[in-house]
């Protein structure tokens, strides 16, 4: 069992702040997806926590150690990161024997994987005729060649058809329900409203919140009144984070609805509308990394604890 | 089987799964075949076959080693940085995350590769001349240890050759930068240098190679032994260097 750590990692390019002072934790046992618009800095995290990218600042670990100091990496931690690392010219079977070779995985666990990926038929078949779909496939089965206990995978959905994305959701949830650790990032939302049970949101290199994706989901109140800005500063005083939505709508977080509607009614704001929100993954992503909306408390990072 | 060995049968069967190593022997029989060809047809400016006429003339065209360290060269070359230009090289290091060892193996590979690609492409031209030969007034005059030499030697400035190719791959990361670097290495800037300071002729790879094949001896064997893998482990070293400061990305 192994958990990913993160603790204050910084990768600096230049002038360029890739991942800010980055913490979080991702734990054994579930699906942990990791979101971000392109160029969030989630492939740069993923390189820092597999010894790709040597962090400016921090570290991350997988189960305390970095992946550079685990006894034997690659059948610890399975990987799918670029998402065209295979060599045009040579063939599906041949390319998992090169890195079944580096593994010390016997040759018959190539076959195996090849039947589980549905790539049997085009085993021989050079990667440069594979469609994109197929090399994510084969990117997959590289990834489970030699049962990792820990899978980090970088958008593996990509190119899939839906029976695969299908497949791929239920092979990451029964890898979580044995007690793996998994860390998933991808544009698929919809796909990670499905899959994930934590989910970690990075936003220009921040972490924008961390935790339970159920509580995330449920975790805002949606209030309507006619007297939106009094309440709003009202609620801010008394410690909620409000974002205003543009139909005057206000998301409050950091409060209850009980308690909303205990301090409107005090300060005789009428209250049109007063409802636990619970917004699509979609919804609170596209707020979480709204850089123009009001910044929201990750309220339910405690959930994580690093 | 230590985890170095492992990653080094992985790097083997790395270049024996592509069309790479092929290419390269089409290469040496066509280079051959030219051998072959000199003999039957080539005569000297008088007209006359005195290039085959005596033993020292025909180890001479039949010496390899030059032609070897270019082509292993650029197999290093092409081996090491195409292995960035199709990512593979993220597998191999998350495989073996201590990349002097994942260097270091795909070094030996690429060095058996290129000896024994050097070994053929010089045992095919002996066997080129010595089956044309017949064609001519002349008989295969050359000793055993003079074959010998020629093949040793071939083999020596191949695993060299393939050594400078990778450290300049691991170098320059892009297969075309790091062709044009090999031949501005090994073409180019030799005779730049020997302009600005002539002693340094017998230092170049042509002069050394001429040496170990007993083709010319400006410098003792054993020095130019010691040079030719000089002008290899050079470039490994700095690829080393710089493999351990950059990030993979």
């Amino acid at each position: 069992m192994h958990t990913l750590v993160f603790e204050h990692v910084t990768k600096r390019y230049g002038k360029d702040v890739v991942v800010d002072d980055v913490s979080f934790s991702v734990k054994p046992g579930r699906v942990t997806g990791f979101l971000g618009p392109n160029g969030a800095g989630k492939s740069t995290a993923m390189k820092v926590l597999l010894g790709l990218a040597a962090p400016t600042s921090g570290a991350a670990t997988i189960g305390g150690q970095r992946y550079r100091e685990l006894p034997d990496p690659a059948r610890t931690v399975g990987v799918v990161l670029e998402p065209n690392a295979f060599h045009p010219g040579r063939g599906g079977r041949d390319h998992l024997r090169v890195l079944a070779d580096g593994m010390r995985v016997p040759t018959r666990r190539v076959d195996e994987l090849l039947d589980l990926v549905g790539l049997t038929h085009a085993a021989n078949r050079k990667v440069r005729a594979y469609s994109l779909g197929m090399r994510q496939r084969l990117s997959i089965a590289a990834a489970l060649l030699a049962e990792p206990t820990v899978l980090v995978l970088d958008e593996p959905g990509n190119g899939l058809d839906p029976q695969g994305i299908r497949w791929l959701r239920d092979l990451l949830r029964q890898r979580a329900a044995a007690g793996n650790t998994v860390f998933v990032s991808s544009h698929l939302l919809a796909e990670v409203e499905h899959l994930a049970d934590d989910v970690v949101v990075i936003n220009r290199g921040k972490l924008v919140t961390a935790g339970e994706l159920a509580a995330l989901q449920y975790a805002g109140v949606t209030v309507r009144t006619p007297r939106a800005d009094a309440l709003a500063g009202l609620l801010t005083a008394a410690g909620a984070t409000v974002a205003t939505a543009p139909d005057g709508g206000l998301t409050v977080r950091g409060m209850t609805a009980t308690d909303i509607g205990e301090a409107a009614c005090v300060a005789g704001v009428p209250l049109h509308e007063l409802s636990a929100h619970s917004g699509s993954l979609e919804e609170l992503f596209l707020t979480w990394t709204d850089d123009h909306a009001p910044a929201l408390t990750p309220q339910p990072r405690e959930a994580m604890p690093v | 089987m230590t985890s170095w060995l492992r990653v080094l049968r992985a790097e083997v069967r790395k270049l024996t799964t592509t069309r790479m190593p092929w290419a390269f022997l089409g290469v040496l029989v066509v280079l051959a075949v030219l051998n072959g060809v000199a003999v039957v047809a080539g005569t000297d400016m008088d007209g006359s076959k005195k290039f085959i006429s005596t033993a020292a003339d025909q180890q001479s065209l039949m010496a390899f080693a030059n032609n070897a360290m270019m082509g292993a060269a650029l197999f290093g070359a092409i081996a090491a940085a195409r292995e960035y230009a199709h990512a593979t090289v993220v597998p191999t290091y998350l495989i073996e995350p201590r990349r002097h060892r994942a260097l270091l193996a795909q070094l030996a590979a690429v060095m058996l590769g290129g000896a024994v690609l050097s070994t053929i492409g010089a045992g095919l031209i002996v066997a080129a001349v010595a089956l044309t030969l017949p064609t001519t007034d002349y008989g295969f005059l050359v000793s055993a240890g003079g074959v010998a030499q020629v093949v040793g030697a071939s083999a020596l400035a191949g695993a060299a050759g393939a050594a400078l190719g990778v450290g300049l791959g691991t170098l320059v990361r892009n297969v075309g930068g790091a062709v044009t670097a090999t031949f501005l290495l090994l073409m180019v800037l030799p005779p730049l240098v020997i302009q600005l300071a002539n002693d340094a002729a017998s230092w170049v790879p042509a002069a050394l190679t001429g040496v170990i094949s007993g083709v010319t001896s400006d410098i003792a064997t054993p020095a130019a032994v010691v040079a030719l893998v000089g002008w290899g482990a050079v470039p490994v070293l700095v690829g080393l260097v710089a493999l351990r400061r950059r990030d993979v990305v």
